[in-house]
């Protein structure tokens, strides 16, 4: 999937996964905050969006 | 919306991470308020046609966490 | 309501509220330093001074002290106000130079110099802590002294009584004057204590009003009496004033409530051992030797530390870990508890192996163990990738004492290794793997309930009816029955309330209540009209996220008919006019924006269900616990996410449509397949209860593995018990026995199976609504030690038979040799058979006890006789069995030279061969499960990789299948003994019997649907779903596509994702509904 993203000119750093428990909500607390550190980094994502016709 | 505020969509399984954030927000720990949540029954329900249309309208980034 | 202008701005207020109150709810801030919410207002401080305007003239007034009035104008943003306030800053600076609080109020006014002369007092006469100390009922201070001598002081400045420590005026004290220890030194006699958090083992503190744990049930909080000031000194009370919903009443007494029941169960628990009565780890010393209850703390994420694995006494990252096992278990020296605790070793192998996740790798853990007893389904593998993967050191020594070093950190250990070495090793920390323990407060019970209890202060039970006590009528599960795991513990629990619904089976549904119904309205054809309902949860919600605001905003969105808002939507009061409203609006789709469907979807689908609606018209979205709850510090963002999440969820719900739950009768009828102890106790178990029970049995008689078998573990005759059982069930009218019977077909699911069985070729179909898969397992034939070559080498199955038959030959053997782990715990074969090394020792005592003069040696790899079945390794040792310890790659040699059986082992004491002359040897063989595919294949179950079933959940579900309707017992789950294996065919019969009561069950409304025109007939999802749900249809225009069972489908959606051709859809998470939640939110951008 992420390989499908980089062929179209999506930045990988867009697309996460991860797998938490119902417990851990720490670990929820982290991979929110580095997720969005994360995609704060990259250019606000202008190249692929808004502009596109709808298609549906 | 300010530039900086991207908008995560976030596909959390019902049982493992809406739990986890449901917990979070008991605990009331805080994160930043960039995830916008939609709940499915697993995260088996995901397919990929989900995350490009995401992105596709705009979404700055996709979660998937089950 | 009072009118009045603030700023300019026209405002309203309750009649008796003062300034500051009404400037807070609009937003407008008031410095103070000596007001809060909970106290009097007294004007102490003087910063929130503000100018008035009467009408004639503007004079300056205290805002947190002084009532608003209808037509006042008042101003706080003037440059005489902000004058006034901070010449009032600069005098308090002047005082109060070091103290943070003013310094900052300091740097908010500009004031660079203190033109006053400076003082070094930290305290600012606010009154907080005097005003609270009188709130709280204990008034032990008070200002005393006048004019520049005034200061917060206790009577003649004395330690006092009056003072209860509760750490209130601390709690508020602004500038940090008062702190717990000067309360300590100066003020009090009753010493100030943390309360201690029993969840957290003491290692964090709690409040006096609290919930015991984030996942407790009920999750209401409750008030801790012993500490709680109302309760001490008769005032506080603040929580009461706090809650929005009046829920608070301290005037509730304790009631004693008489009950009159048929049966009762007993899971009163365990207590872990205190292990500081031994002086030499110094447990109640040193920080760093802790408990393993500490330890599962420490690793949790909700833990002390948060999940960050640190030493006690500095915090720093261990380096590392030591355990100690056998703490307060196996030990007759220092402690009373001679059985084994039967958890330890696993547990102390889960923390070793979770430290080292959290830790990485470079963190050494070592466990130091008696015998490593790891006797539970896939436990085996566990020890060995903890061993092999994961790098846990096992040192086989038990140690004498902990030394600690003078740093105060590390802790020093001596101990002797295997081969006879001393070494002095260094940790970091020391687990003490504490064992279980009844509490003397459960003895006492026991005298009261008049029930036994075991020589470990266990609840006495029989190996033929484990969960029933002495006294008729009272049933045990649990710890309190014997230390045990979570499997064994809900395996008990289910099978004592089968005992109890066996004897309580005439009063079933006597008491049960019907629920009356409402008819549903048809919404299909409806334009949507969708109410929403924004809650702000008191102040949960609504002191982050501007509801109002959210509230306009939805009634702005497309197909919204009608908005509202309230202070608890979940409120009796809020539902009922939730019902009316969606009735007198005639709405056909609700969202409600409040906290988490988890808990509350089921409550607001019952209010649709009640005004006539669908429950599936309806979608929660979760404002509360993933927004204003994480974004307290941010309330714009959170309002801006809670409109984003309203919006998303009324796009959705605008797509919902009405769902039916299909209804499905449950034929009152049971299969148990396997005619041995388990089959037969869950058949006689369902017939108890009134079901027609069909047992199925291949062979020619029932009894299964037992009818081989001598005594258990208590010493009771397994014979005499066997045919009493089979007696029970062949008289029982309701159990239909079909012995040489195999069956060839099932049909069907749950409720509705149809199985066909073949009969010495005769073939008769069996309508039932649930099946039992009691299958069992069977003895491993060795093909090592010379068994088969020579008649003196034996199983010890064989052995019982001698037993029964009461072999005279045995009585004149010389000497016996025991040989364990026959086909166990090999890279072949990796699992435990669990009760090989009790029934070998039990042997071995039985011959002994025949021939006091036979030498017996036992040659094991580790003994274990987990839980009371210690007693007897114990007595083997005392009555001169010899036990001898070889490692799997030196495995016991056997000879028989000359006619002279020996068999050679090396001891690991000694280090060298030793040849053993017997007469005898019994092989205790591994239990080798059927694998059986055909059957496996017919009731679509898993099974694991040794051919033993795999049930729904190893903890939680261990006597079901994932595919409902279907249930395990007995050794086609895992190898156990006798009372195991009762114990679980009763929890299947009272799983069965669950499902079998309701006679009809509903599916849910949210599952999968197969649009048939669309499908390829692939089989993706037939061959994907975990339960089993899809299969193809047989006959028909249809024939050959999928078509999805209602009953059995979970809705987890794997195989809508799957289909390639788009045929599945999944209610209420279907592609369009979250693709309009996508586009919603995409929309906004």
């Amino acid at each position: 999937m992420k390989n499908l993203l980089e062929h179209t000119g999506i930045a990988p750093g867009r697309l996460h996964f991860s797998w938490i428990s119902s417990a851990e909500s720490t670990k929820f607390v982290d991979v929110v905050k580095k997720i969005t550190e994360e995609v704060k980094a990259l250019e606000p994502a202008l190249n692929y969006a808004k502009t596109e016709p709808k298609v549906n | 919306m300010a530039e900086n505020e991207p908008k995560i969509l976030s596909f959390l399984c019902n049982w493992c991470s809406y739990g986890a954030a449901d917990l979070a927000g008991v605990s009331r720990m805080e994160y930043p308020p960039n995830i916008r949540v939609i709940r499915i029954p697993c995260t088996g329900r995901m397919s990929p046609k989900f995350i490009l249309a995401g992105l596709r309208r705009g979404a700055d980034a996709v979660w998937v966490s089950g | 309501m009072i009118t009045f202008k603030l700023n300019g701005q026209t405002v309203q207020g309750e009649k008796g509220q003062f300034i500051i109150q009404v400037a807070e709810k609009y937003g407008v801030e008031i410095p103070t330093l000596c007001n809060h919410k909970a106290l009097e207002p007294a004007g102490m401080c003087r910063i929130c001074t503000v100018e008035l305007f009467d009408g004639r003239r503007s004079r300056f007034v205290t805002a947190c002290n002084y009532p608003i009035w209808e037509g006042m104008e008042v101003k706080t943003d003037t440059k005489l106000v902000h004058e006034g306030r901070k010449l009032i800053v600069e005098l308090l600076l002047a005082r109060c130079p070091e103290v943070p609080a003013v310094q900052q109020l300091a740097a908010k006014y500009d004031i660079a110099e203190i033109r006053f002369t400076k003082d070094t007092d930290t305290c600012i006469l606010c009154g907080l802590c005097t005003r609270v100390c009188e709130k709280m009922g204990a008034r032990a201070i008070s200002m005393t002294g006048r004019g520049v001598d005034m200061k917060v002081d206790t009577p003649y400045h004395l330690n006092t009584d009056a003072c209860f420590g509760c750490g209130a005026c601390a709690f508020l004290c602004p500038t940090g004057h008062i702190t717990i220890e000067k309360i300590n030194r100066e003020h009090t006699r009753q010493k100030m204590q943390l309360i201690p958090s029993e969840y957290d083992m003491g290692l964090k503190g709690r409040k006096p009003v609290y919930v015991p744990y984030a996942q407790a049930v009920p999750n209401t909080p409750a008030i801790d009496r012993d500490v709680c000031m109302h309760f001490k000194a008769g005032g506080c009370q603040i929580c009461m004033e706090f809650c929005g919903v009046d829920a608070i009443n301290h005037k509730m007494e304790d009631e004693i409530i008489e009950l009159e029941v048929g049966s009762i169960i007993l899971a009163p628990g365990f207590k872990p051992f205190d292990p500081s009565r031994f002086d030499a780890y110094g447990y109640a010393k040193h920080p760093n030797v802790i408990t393993s209850m500490e330890m599962e703390r420490f690793l949790s994420a909700s833990g002390p530390t948060g999940g960050h694995l640190v030493r006690p006494s500095d915090h720093q990252e261990p380096k590392k870990i030591a355990w100690f096992q056998c703490v307060g278990s196996r030990d007759l020296n220092r402690c009373d508890n001679s059985y084994c605790s039967s958890v330890c070793c696993m547990y102390a192998i889960k923390e070793a192996t979770i430290a080292k996740e959290h830790a990485g790798k470079d963190l050494d853990c070592a466990i130091f163990f008696m015998d490593m007893r790891t006797p539970g389904k896939e436990f085996e593998r566990f020890y060995e990738s903890a061993r092999e993967k994961h790098g846990v050191r096992f040192l086989r020594s038990r140690v004498h004492t902990i030394d600690p070093l003078p740093d105060g950190n590390e802790l020093s250990v001596r101990y002797v290794t295997e081969d006879g070495k001393t070494i002095v090793e260094k940790f970091d920390i020391i687990v003490l793997s504490i064992g279980l323990e009844t509490p003397p407060e459960l003895v006492d019970l026991a005298r009261r309930l008049d029930i036994e209890l075991t020589p470990g202060n266990f609840c006495k039970t029989e190996s033929f009816n484990p969960v029933a006590t002495s006294r008729e009528g009272i049933f045990v599960c649990g710890a309190f029955q014997g230390p045990k795991d979570i499997p064994q513990s809900v395996i008990d629990a289910s099978a004592a309330a089968a005992a109890a619904g066996e004897m309580l089976t005439s009063a079933r549904n006597t008491m049960t209540r019907k629920k009356e119904k409402v008819p549903e309205t048809n919404v299909i054809g409806d334009r949507p009209k969708i109410g929403v309902f924004v809650c702000k949860c008191g102040s949960n919600i609504a002191g982050v996220v501007d509801v109002p605001a959210v509230r306009d905003y939805a009634a702005a969105l497309p197909y919204v008919e009608y908005v509202s808002d309230s202070l608890y939507s979940c409120s009796q009061d809020s539902q009922q006019t939730m019902a009316q409203i969606i009735q007198q609006k005639g709405l056909n789709r609700v969202v409600v924006a409040a906290c988490t469907p988890k808990t509350h979807e089921p409550l607001f689908q019952e209010t649709l269900i009640n005004a006539g609606l669908n429950k599936y018209l309806f979608e929660m979205t979760n404002i509360r616990n993933h927004d204003s709850w994480v974004h307290k510090n941010n309330p714009k963002l959170a309002t801006e996410k809670a409109k984003d999440l309203v919006r998303m969820a009324v796009a959705k719900v605008a797509l919902m449509e009405p769902l039916k739950e299909t209804e499905l009768s449950i034929h009152q009828t049971a299969m148990v397949i396997g005619g041995g102890i388990s089959g037969m106790t869950t058949a006689k178990s369902l017939a108890d209860q009134g079901y027609e029970t069909h047992l199925i049995e291949r062979g020619d008689r029932l009894g299964g593995q037992a009818v081989n078998l001598f005594h258990t573990a208590q010493g009771d005759d397994i014979q005499q018990k066997l045919s009493a059982l089979i007696g029970s069930v062949e008289s029982n009218g309701n159990v239909k026995i079909h012995l040489n019977t195999e069956i060839t077909k099932v049909e069907g699911f749950v409720g509705n199976f149809v199985s066909t069985l073949s009969n010495n070729g005769a073939s008769e179909t069996i309508e039932h609504g649930i099946a039992v898969l009691a299958t069992g397992a069977a003895p491993h034939v060795p093909t090592e030690y010379d068994y088969g070559k020579d008649p003196r080498v034996l199983t010890t199955l064989e052995l019982d038979r001698k037993l029964i038959a009461d072999d005279p030959g045995l009585k004149k053997l010389n000497a016996a040799a025991f040989i364990q782990c026959v086909g166990s715990r090999e890279p072949q074969r990796q699992y435990c058979s669990r009760v090989c090394c009790t029934h070998s020792i039990e042997n071995a005592l039985e011959l002994k006890k025949r021939n006091p003069d036979m030498s017996i040696y036992i040659l094991y790899r580790d003994i274990r006789t987990y839980g009371e079945k210690e007693y007897l390794y114990r007595e083997a040792r005392e009555k001169g069995i010899i036990f001898i310890r070889y490692s799997i790659d030196k495995k016991p040699v056997v000879t028989a030279k000359d006619g002279e059986l020996t068999v050679t082992v090396t001891d690991h004491v000694l280090g060298r061969p030793m040849a053993l002359s017997v007469d005898m040897i019994a092989l205790a063989t591994a239990i080798i499960p059927y694998g059986d595919e055909k059957l496996a294949n017919f009731f679509k179950v898993p099974m694991n990789a040794d051919g033993f079933f795999i049930e729904k959940h190893a903890k939680l579900g261990p006597s079901e299948f994932a595919t409902d309707g279907t249930f395990l017992c007995g050794m086609a789950h895992y190898p156990k003994p006798i009372d195991e294996s009762i114990a679980q065919a009763k929890a299947a019969s009272s799983r069965a019997v669950t499902l079998l009561s309701q006679k009809t069950i509903f599916s849910s409304g949210t599952i999968a649907q197969v649009e048939t025109v669309k499908c390829a007939s692939c089989g993706v999802c037939v061959s994907l779903c975990p339960y089993s749900a899809p299969a193809f249809i047989a006959e028909g225009r249809f024939a050959g596509t999928a078509e999805i069972n209602p009953v059995l489908c979970k809705g987890c959606g794997l195989c809508v994702a799957s289909c390639r051709s788009g045929a599945i859809h999944l209610k209420g998470f279907d592609t369009d509904q979250i693709f309009s939640q996508i586009f919603e939110l995409a929309d906004a951008i």
